[in-house]
């Protein structure tokens, strides 16, 4: 008994680095282990979801004759993908502590890595479903290179902080608070149609326009949209109400989470 | 050593709050430590919460070792993953090595026999094998405290003296929380003592006395 060895202590930092590495790989393994084809399914549902929208489309215009200055599949294709990003995250963390009480008996696994690890995974898969689709414009002789590159990215990493901020709020609320998930679950369905995923807000009559920019996701849309294709501008976007609706939540989520951390986890 | 300063935890009941410790201080002395107490007196709640996996309601527990999660437990394991990628995933969580990882899970490999089974998903295996995998997974870490929950018997009579043994010879280099009702297993593995009851908190050096007033108490005497 006299031979206690005191194990080496290892910095905060590299233990956070460590748990987060650990989360991203066990949620990739996860995904991609949905059967055989998990890698598949993973790229080749949101691919199957811009082609039909894009069809949809395609036949729409047929019949009234209204010819956009832009390509449409470009148009969708980044739209869908930002839009598919903030929903997934948005509902992965909805659940995160529950689904991950288990890893709490690691005494370095604290529940706001559960989601943090989600959302860098959501990064991860973005990224490469964007790299797959210009790869997949590019074979098909479609003019991919984006107006202004630099704003695409600003775009997508400000939805991406923008959901955590949600998702940490909405993970941290429905913690105890179940109807919150289930508002959340209505709310989420009627997204889709109401954010400027598939469509540019300048076609909109105007009140409509003023009804919908109250949405933020509209303005994160306009943005990567307008960023991305030449023919459209940024002329809708608010910026600072777009801050104002990152940072609110973001500091609300991680300030109510500090103060509720060790309930949660005692659940 | 763990300083437990002005400790409360209670759980919230249909009939008000029930309370696990109430204004605790005490320190206690690194040593393997066993904890009694009856059904439903807060052992293992008592045990996560020295283990800082739980916390207290008011207080402090203040500790400068490292400890295990629990012995055995299997939480956190992902089905659809197979035993290695699991093994491959806590061995991450602590921040290992590529050698290092590797060394650990020839280790639970070759400790859990389950041969072809490890690199198969977990949902496959029965109870006895997952528990395999979680105690030679347990006993691949090093930690300065072990915390165990009666969960000294796995597997089958052959596994069990195993892992019994190999139990053994970990602790020699270890110190352990011990949650148990057997008192011949108490007596076996700690030197001191800690005995829960109505929301108080005895700290016996010798777990002999311990066993003593824990036999009293279910004897109905106070």
């Amino acid at each position: 008994m006299n031979s206690i060895k005191t194990i080496k202590r290892r910095s905060a930092v590299s233990v956070f680095m460590a748990v987060q590495k650990a989360l991203f790989f066990r949620e990739l393994g996860m995904k991609l282990s949905v059967g055989r084809l998990g890698f598949f399914w993973l790229f080749f549902e949101p691919f199957a979801q811009v082609f039909f929208f894009i069809l949809i489309r395609v036949e729409i215009t047929k019949h009234n004759g209204n010819q956009a200055n832009f390509d449409y599949a470009i148009f969708m294709a980044i739209g869908f993908v930002a839009f598919n990003m903030f929903k997934t995250i948005l509902n992965s963390s909805k659940g995160a502590f529950q689904a991950n009480k288990g890893l709490l008996n690691y005494k370095q696994v604290k529940p706001i890595d559960t989601i943090l690890a989600r959302v860098l995974l959501q990064l991860f898969v973005t990224t490469c479903i964007l790299l797959i689709f210009i790869f997949i414009g590019f074979i098909l002789n479609y003019d991919i290179k984006p107006q202004n590159l630099l704003m695409v990215i600003i775009g997508y990493l400000w939805l991406l902080i923008f959901s955590f901020g949600i998702g940490l709020l909405v993970g941290v609320g429905n913690s105890f608070f179940e109807s919150i998930g289930k508002t959340v679950n209505i709310l989420s369905f009627g997204l889709l149609i109401f954010s400027a995923v598939f469509y540019p807000l300048i076609k909109l009559p105007i009140i409509a326009q003023k009804i919908l920019l109250y949405n933020p996701l509209v303005h994160f849309m306009e943005m990567i949209h307008s960023s991305y294709i030449s023919t459209l501008d940024d002329r809708f976007v608010d910026y600072s109400y777009m801050f104002l609706w990152t940072i609110i939540p973001l500091f609300m989520g991680l300030w109510l989470y500090t103060k509720l951390q060790k309930k949660i986890i005692s659940q | 050593m763990i300083i437990l300063k002005d400790v409360t935890k209670f759980y919230k009941t249909e009939h008000g709050k029930n309370y696990i410790l109430k204004n605790i201080n005490i320190t206690l002395p690194d040593e393997n430590i066993g904890i009694l107490g009856r059904n439903g007196a807060g052992k293992s709640t008592m045990m996560r919460m020295l283990g800082g996996i739980e916390f207290p309601n008011k207080g402090k527990i203040i500790s400068s070792n490292s400890f295990s999660w629990p012995l055995g437990l299997s939480g956190g394991f992902v089905g659809k993953m197979t035993g290695r990628s699991n093994v491959k995933f806590v061995s991450r969580l602590y921040g290992k090595n590529r050698q290092a990882t590797n060394d650990i899970i020839t280790f639970v490999q070759e400790f859990s026999e389950l041969n072809t089974y490890f690199d198969m998903p977990i949902k496959t295996y029965s109870s006895g094998m997952k528990s395999r995998l979680s105690f030679g997974l347990s006993l691949a870490f090093n930690f300065d405290y072990m915390l165990i929950d009666e969960t000294l018997s796995v597997g089958d009579a052959k596994f069990r003296k195993k892992a019994k043994n190999a139990l053994l010879d970990k602790i020699q280099n270890c110190y352990i929380l011990l949650v148990s009702h057997d008192m011949k297993i108490l007596q076996e593995l700690c030197t001191a003592g800690l005995l829960l009851h109505d929301g108080q908190l005895y700290y016996y050096k010798d777990i002999n006395d311990a066993i003593l007033h824990y036999q009293d108490i279910n004897k109905g005497k106070k």
